[in-house]
């Protein structure tokens, strides 16, 4: 799987790392993004002028059709970055796909060593891109090869294939788009919608046309079932030969392979767009009912206040009513009096015969009960 | 405010006028416990007739009444997939946090999106037309946010769609 930055932020930071050491590190590290590019730096104080890294990335199409190996053109691509800095081992290190020889003491001491840094970090991009690059740069020729009409299934991530058809005067990419939540694919539904209306405006007349179908386009006729079942349609890119003109190509390249990436961005962004959403929803919501809540409580302080107020001065009428002479009078007598009344009479030994044969069955209810507050 | 709907609401907070008379009343079953009649249904002779108002065939209120507690279910509108799922995640959301509500329903009743419970409590602890009105504006508000979102989530693939088409010129 691609990522929006060409460059892999860890490698660009262990690099610099090496690159600002003062004394010669020793390092082995084995790093592995997105599930599927591997790399693998290399540095020993031995020898503190070199440092190794070996890129292994997936290659987006096994069939015949396309190279395997890089091509010239990428080759020189990579050996452009740095110039003298970047060095390529042949053959590269068992199990990677390119192994460079870095010479930092070569990389110029000034604002653009860490351009030249990012440059290294991007490499895994350039080995991505190159199988598609050499797609599209045909897109205009008349060559037709034995079976270059079929759809060419460009595998960088396994659960996320594409395919790649030429027709006459275009290229067509086809994205079969799968999604694990229900939620992820309505949201991404409305974004193909938008998708489409967007493109077919006329203020995006040069942008390649976009199609978005639930069935699978006709040019995928004749595939593996399992390509064919996806649960968020298919979308379609015409690619025509003024999209990968000069410097567009590249552009052209990696939107495609970031496609899938930027959808599951978007559809990942909308989610949290719409929990924060509620969340802010949710406490003007509570904001009622406690507004609710609070105004009745300073009702009933008001009122308990102003009962209070008449309480004190009825009290202070009736202080010295006859009653409570008379309470004052008979309270010594009448309290002896209860006191007797509410003495318990001890029975010897009842206490054990009470609990020996008075026992109370403890009642348990069927139905749970809480109080509601 | 569409017609049609503050009708629907008028009609709601009327019946929630007429049919909000809670008293404490025990339950009659088990002694020393208290309990809301219209959820449990024991005694027919504290029950109301349940009242369901309908806007359209896909958003009603049903209102259900006892001697001490009232429920209050609605159905919301959802006219497309999209509003299907904000529908369900939001209404998810605020019964994943009834208690901050008080008179929310942690699930709603079967074939309704969200319950309220208003037990004799609530009653005494907050003003009845306070009730009635937070009741009302959520309806509102609900229906607003819905379509709210709906916008945005559109308007924001709208945006990001036009970014992606950028990156080709």
């Amino acid at each position: 799987m691609a990522c929006f930055e060409r460059a892999s932020p860890a490698l660009k930071d262990i690099l610099l790392k090496l690159y600002r050491a003062e004394k010669p590190m020793e390092i082995d590290h084995q790093l592995y993004e997105f599930g599927s590019v591997q790399y693998h730096i290399q540095s020993s104080a031995s020898d503190p002028h070199h440092t190794y890294l070996s890129i292994s990335t997936p290659l987006l199409s096994q069939g015949a059709l396309l190279p395997d190996k890089l091509s010239h053109a990428t080759i020189e691509m990579i050996k452009g970055v740095g110039s003298n800095a970047v060095d390529i081992v042949e053959p590269a290190k068992e199990g990677y796909h390119l192994t460079l020889r870095l010479n930092f003491s070569k990389i110029p001491r000034d604002k653009d060593s860490v351009k030249v840094i990012t440059q290294i970090s991007a490499m895994q991009a350039v080995i991505i891109s190159y199988q598609l690059k050499e797609m599209l740069q045909n897109v205009n020729s008349q060559v037709t090869l034995h079976g270059m009409h079929k759809p060419i299934k460009l595998v960088y991530h396994p659960r996320e294939p594409f395919f790649v058809i030429r027709q006459p005067q275009k290229i067509i990419a086809v994205f079969p788009m799968r999604f694990k939540e229900n939620s992820d694919v309505i949201i991404a539904t409305a974004f193909f919608q938008e998708l489409m209306d967007v493109g077919s405006s006329q203020e995006w007349a040069k942008a390649p046309p976009c199609i978005w179908s639930p069935i699978p386009p006709p040019e995928l006729r004749g595939e593996t079932f399992e390509d064919l079942s996806t649960n968020g349609g298919f979308v379609s890119f015409d690619i025509y030969s003024r999209h990968v003109e000069g410097k567009r190509l590249d552009k052209t390249v990696w939107s495609l392979l970031n496609f899938y990436a930027y959808v599951k961005s978007h559809v990942k962004c909308t989610r949290g767009f719409i929990q924060r959403r509620m969340r802010k929803r949710l406490e003007s919501l509570v904001k009622v009912l406690q507004k609710a809540s609070s105004e009745e409580e300073e009702e009933e302080e008001q009122f308990g206040k102003d009962q209070d107020a008449g309480c004190n001065y009825m009290r202070k009428l009736v202080s010295l009513s006859k009653s409570k002479i008379l309470k004052r009078r008979s309270y010594g007598v009448l309290s002896r009096k209860i006191k007797r009344i509410r003495f318990r009479i001890k029975i010897h030994g009842f206490g054990r015969f009470r609990r020996r044969w008075l026992r109370f069955p403890k009642f348990s209810s069927s139905m749970g009960y809480t109080k509601l507050d | 405010m569409a017609n049609t709907l503050r009708l629907y609401l008028t009609c709601i907070r009327n019946t929630l006028e007429a049919a909000m008379c809670l008293q404490n009343f025990p339950c009659q079953e088990v002694e020393r416990h208290n309990k809301p009649e219209v959820e449990l249904k024991t005694s027919p002779e504290l029950l109301l007739n349940p009242v369901l108002i309908c806007r359209n065939e896909a958003e009603k209120c049903l209102i259900e009444t006892s001697i001490n507690s009232l429920r209050i279910s609605l159905k919301v509108k959802q006219a497309d997939e999209l509003e299907n799922i904000l529908t369900k995640k939001f209404l998810r959301f605020l019964s994943m946090r009834a208690e901050a509500f008080q008179v929310l329903r942690r699930k709603p009743v079967q074939g309704y999106d969200i319950s309220f419970l208003i037990t004799n409590y609530h009653y005494e602890d907050m003003q009845k037309h306070k009730l009635i009105d937070f009741i009302v504006q959520f309806m509102e508000d609900i229906e607003k946010e819905i379509s709210e979102l709906k916008m945005s989530v559109n308007t924001r693939g709208r945006l990001v769609a036009t970014e992606f088409l950028k990156q080709f010129i």
